[in-house]
């Protein structure tokens, strides 16, 4: 999902940090509440951002022809939100543009945007729609985890597709290319990814109920029929 | 109980059907090179702005691995980061459950 250096106009790089530095900046904030509130909480943020730094080095063969990455979001976004999450994200995306010269420093403001802010935030809607009916818990986290791995990638598809629109057709036409290429061939890769992060979500509720419960992840009553099947 | 080993058995035909996947996709798709999607996407805003690749040039300079055998070290010092988070805190819990 990375936006190359320099393939991103000077313009389209400023707006997407404007957007980028709020949440960020929301995202210290929460960060700081949660550790001043909870000590406990650290491993658990250990644990998730330790996901994203794994999946996000993963780079994965899909059906198009194309190998691709996923984004390992979807359990930082359930356990601490969207804003926690694109700072995790940051960290990720700034050794990748530092070391890996995969994004850079000028695009990092649009990727982390697409994989920090914009697909974390349809997971935690998603989350937040599912949290409190009678859906299983680890169908929640496996689509909270499948959709903020896709989004992430139709937000990058889009950000191409407002700087590059096509001759013909203009954004719509470019967003549907774009998607051809980032979007299609994340659909298999999200799925996985939303199958292996709700098994570790698993042994998560089977180590660490306590803290879930605290953090208000979940409620008890999830919580215990959840240990009740494991 | 009935349920116990469920998402380890889902977990394991997943990865099994994605690995299925790959192999049919790369014995029929003829010419696929299985790059990665952010060189496509770079090739795709070439052709979209009729410039070549090699007119766009990093607006702030940046360091780039001097061969692929770097790359790829770096992003296994990655994941390697990742898997020492990850494996330290379940140590630290499942000691904390044996303690308790």
């Amino acid at each position: 999902m990375h936006i190359m250096e320099g393939f991103l106009p000077l313009h389209w790089c400023i707006v997407w940090w404007i957007v980028a530095i709020p949440c960020l900046i929301l995202g210290m904030y929460q960060l700081k509440k949660v550790l001043a509130t909870d000590r406990e909480a650290l491993p658990l943020l250990g644990v998730t951002g330790g996901f994203i730094f794994i999946l996000s080095s993963l780079k994965l063969p899909s059906v198009t022809g194309s190998c691709s990455h996923p984004t390992g979001t979807g359990l930082s976004t359930i356990s601490f939100g969207p804003w926690i999450t694109a700072v995790v994200c940051a960290i990720v995306l700034l050794f990748q543009s530092m070391f890996l010269a995969h994004g850079g420093l000028s695009v990092l403001g649009a990727n982390i945007v697409s994989m920090g802010v914009v697909g974390p935030v349809v997971g935690y809607m998603i989350y937040r729609l599912l949290r409190d009916t009678s859906v299983n818990i680890y169908i929640t986290v496996f689509l909270v985890t499948a959709f903020a791995d896709l989004f992430t990638y139709v937000m990058t598809s889009l950000e191409l597709a407002l700087a590059y629109p096509a001759e013909t057709g203009g954004i719509g036409s470019s967003f549907i290319l774009f998607m051809g290429i980032f979007a299609i061939t994340q659909i298999p890769l999200a799925i996985v990814e939303g199958i292996v992060l709700a098994l570790v979500f698993k042994y998560i509720v089977a180590l660490k109920p306590d803290i879930l419960i605290r953090l208000k992840i979940f409620s008890e009553k999830q919580i215990n029929a959840a240990r009740s099947d494991n | 109980m009935a349920y116990k080993y469920t998402l380890e058995i889902l977990t394991v035909i997943a990865i099994g059907a994605f690995c299925a996947l790959f192999l049919y996709t790369s014995a029929t798709m003829n010419g696929a090179e299985f790059a990665g999607s952010d060189n496509v996407g770079s090739g795709l805003i070439g052709e979209l702005s009729n410039t070549p690749l090699e007119n766009f040039q990093p607006i702030i300079p940046q360091w780039e691995p001097p061969s692929t055998e770097i790359e790829s070290c770096l992003f296994a010092l990655q994941a390697a980061f990742g898997g020492i988070l990850v494996g330290g805190v379940f140590g630290y819990w499942i000691g904390q459950t044996k303690k308790a």
